[in-house]
């Protein structure tokens, strides 16, 4: 009796199933940005509940977001509408398996942003979105620690680990945080901050005499460092516990801090070293894949995106800054101004050096991440020496450049070929 | 000269108790100290769960929990969920099930390497099989149903029902299938009435294993569905990265759910290690 039951429910449920797949017509917005429950929460209700086109807001991670993406391009017909991702995800897939967006007239205003979304191709494979960098954020409590005549808005590297260790001296513990956990953008500060800063390159100046300096330095900061750094990944949190006072992280990943406390933080721009202010942008597209099934509603959706005022509801949203012109109102919340004017200060600054993303890389843009994380690893946690290791990383990192023939970018001197690492 | 032995038996026996009592202890608070705090935390302002040392008493702030109460989504995907490993929990059962049985009653050539076989299919991880499963299902037309992504948790889960209900099967003498047999029962009719009544709590502990293993799921989820998103693929990969308080409140709505289920089936549980249903 009892078998048979649950036998019908079985049955039952199997039927439920089936008759609930019904046909959905909204846009499928897959995306591997604003994933945290409440930036995902403020696309949908806020930025895209403007849109005339219903659109569905589906954050991933990228492994996921990639595999569907790739199993869809391969079935050879898709539901997903509209892809947003990061520029190194995108430049990370074949481009074929995006549509061609020239025809919609859409650009950013930086022509070095829609150079890169053009990913070695003729035609724009992706729309420029929105566009981050990694700033400097102390508790306030640290300000009276720092060295005597230092400017916190032009601090050097040695200005930064003098004031590390001042504060340590005073309260105790390393409050220096660096975010070195699993989920950490680490490699992000080696390629766009620490190299830029010391050998005035990234790839040619890798194993340089310049480079065995920065590492040195950085081991010294290192000295300063909250040793659990090694678990952090969102340096928001150890602002907001305590556990770090002066950190490097997205601004993205600072936001909840200033947002929660706006009175207790103060963002600056990142430190100069001998070759100027390195730093670098985070660029995050929009793009459609040839299997949209409707491509001219997720054209719709995608020319709304741009329009200046999406494009600052999706800075409330996200923190990520437009790359289209726009007036940006006085009300925005405490994290983008205080990260927007620490960006601004810094890429105004005289000896600002900027670099730009690594481009041409393909599918090893992530072997190349590999390449920063495994040195650090080596030089700073196994201690091993300095030498030794990037004279072994280089190999493996020439092999990367040569295999992909990548030609140099920013702040690397420009090349006939495959960047060459010296 | 018994008074000397008896002393030394009573400490010992005074000390085991104690060892036991202790042990037990432990056991519990290993499971439920994590619970409350995750409990705590829910019903925690931001500020409080952020600062240290935390509290023992929760302070019932819901703003956590009303946040998620207006997430787009996540009642279907929680529907979604309990339907995926329900559908899952059946499934592997009457596929699981009858397998141990002839695993345990007949002997068959390959008997051991289908043993084995069985166990290859967690041998890879569902990265590599999530593109390849994708495409298939988008040219079947099983992408984005909740059947098709239980049939892959089915897949998952199989090699627990059949490894445990092999175990089950082999431990009942078939001495008493006999025996039912000759007083007129058939082999369906012997099987239902006085095996399955004597397996059913092993039944149930594979059939959690299979919920549980369907619940926790969430590569799969995240790449075959996507209107009919299971509650961990839809809240799991937003929470790694969101503020600790949501991560918290996100914790504890994705625990309830399993924590009620196995609940409501435990009396089934406990008979099995030969306590009363109570």
């Amino acid at each position: 009796m009892k078998l048979r039951f649950e036998l019908a429910g079985a049955v039952s449920g199997i039927a439920i199933v089936c008759s609930a797949v019904a046909a959905q017509a909204d846009v499928l917005f897959w995306s591997t940005q604003a994933r945290p429950a409440e930036e995902a929460q403020a696309m949908r209700e806020v930025v895209l509940s403007g849109s005339d086109i219903a659109v569905d807001y589906q954050p991933n991670e990228t492994g996921p977001w990639l595999t569907r993406l790739q199993a869809e391009s391969q079935a050879g017909s898709g539901t997903i509408g509209l892809l947003g991702s990061l520029h190194g995800d995108f430049a990370a897939l074949d481009p074929a398996m995006l549509a061609p967006l020239d025809d919609l007239g859409l650009a950013a205003s930086s022509e070095t942003f829609n150079e890169l979304s053009k990913l070695g191709t003729d035609t724009m494979k992706y729309i420029p979105w929105m566009q981050a960098s990694y700033v400097m954020a102390a508790n306030k409590k640290a300000l009276p620690y720092l060295p005597e005549g230092a400017d916190i808005d032009a601090l050097t590297y040695d200005q930064l680990i003098e004031w590390s260790a001042n504060v340590q001296e005073g309260e105790g513990r390393p409050l220096f945080g660096f975010p070195a956990g699993p989920k950490g953008l680490k490699h992000r500060f080696f390629q766009g901050y620490l190299y830029p800063s010391y050998t005035d390159g990234v790839v040619r100046t890798f194993a340089s005499a310049e480079a065995e300096a920065a590492w040195e330095k950085f081991l010294e900061l290192w000295e300063h460092t909250n040793p659990a750094s090694t678990n952090f990944s969102f340096m928001q949190e150890q602002l907001l516990s305590d556990d770090a006072w002066i950190v490097f992280d997205h601004t993205s990943r600072l936001a909840q801090a200033f947002n929660e406390r706006p009175d207790d933080f103060v963002a600056f721009p990142a430190p100069a070293g001998p070759t100027g202010r390195g730093f670098m942008p985070v660029l995050a597209g929009l793009a459609i894949p040839a299997t949209a099934a409707d491509m001219e509603s997720s054209k719709a959706v995608l020319d709304y995106m741009m329009q200046p005022e999406t494009q600052i509801a999706t800075l409330r949203a996200t923190n990520f800054f437009p790359v289209v012109e726009v007036e940006l109102p006085d009300d925005l919340p405490p994290a983008v101004q205080a990260t927007g004017a620490a960006i601004a200060t810094m890429s105004a600054a005289e000896d600002a050096n900027p670099g730009l993303l690594p481009a041409g890389l393909g599918d090893q843009g992530g072997e190349f991440d590999r390449v920063f994380v495994d040195t650090f690893e080596r030089i700073v946690l196994a201690r091993q020496p300095i030498r030794a290791v990037l004279d072994d990383q280089k190999t493996r990192l020439n092999d990367i450049m040569q295999e992909t023939g990548a030609p140099c970018w920013a702040p690397d001197a420009a090349s006939e070929g495959p960047c060459p690492v010296e | 000269m018994t008074a000397a032995t008896d002393a030394p038996q009573i400490d010992a026996r005074r000390s085991g108790r104690w060892l036991y009592i202790a042990s037990v202890v432990l056991l519990c608070a290993w499971v439920l100290v994590p619970l409350y705090f995750l409990f705590i935390n829910t019903l925690s302002s931001p500020e409080t769960v952020n600062s240290f040392p935390k509290g023992f008493v929760p302070e019932f702030d819901f703003g956590s929990l009303r946040f998620f109460a207006g997430f787009q989504g996540m009642i279907d995907a929680l529907y979604n969920s309990v339907l995926v490993a329900v559908l899952t929990m059946i499934m592997s059962i009457l596929i699981g099930a009858p397998a141990g049985y002839a695993l345990s009653r007949f002997d068959f050539r390959g008997k051991e390497l289908f043993r084995m076989l069985i166990l290859l299919t967690r041998a890879f991880p569902l990265p590599l099989l999530a593109l390849p499963l994708a495409v298939l299902f988008i040219r079947v037309g099983l992408d984005d149903t909740v059947f098709g992504l239980a049939l892959v948790h089915t897949t998952l889960a199989i090699p627990f029902a059949v490894l445990i209900t092999f175990s089950l099967f082999s431990g009942i003498p078939i001495e008493l299938e006999e025996a039912a047999w000759t007083l007129g029962c058939t082999r369906l009719g012997a099987f239902t009435k006085v095996v399955l009544p004597l397996i059913l709590p092993g039944i149930t502990a594979s059939a959690i294993f299979a919920f549980v293993i369907s619940w926790n799921e969430v590569f799969a989820a995240a790449v075959l569905t996507i209107e009919n998103r299971t509650l961990p693929a839809f809240l799991l990969q937003s929470l790694a990265e969101s503020p600790l308080h949501l991560k918290f409140a996100g914790g504890f709505i994705l625990v309830v759910p399993a924590l009620i289920f196995i609940f409501a089936v435990r009396k089934y549980l406990f008979a099995m290690w030969g306590i009363a249903n109570r």
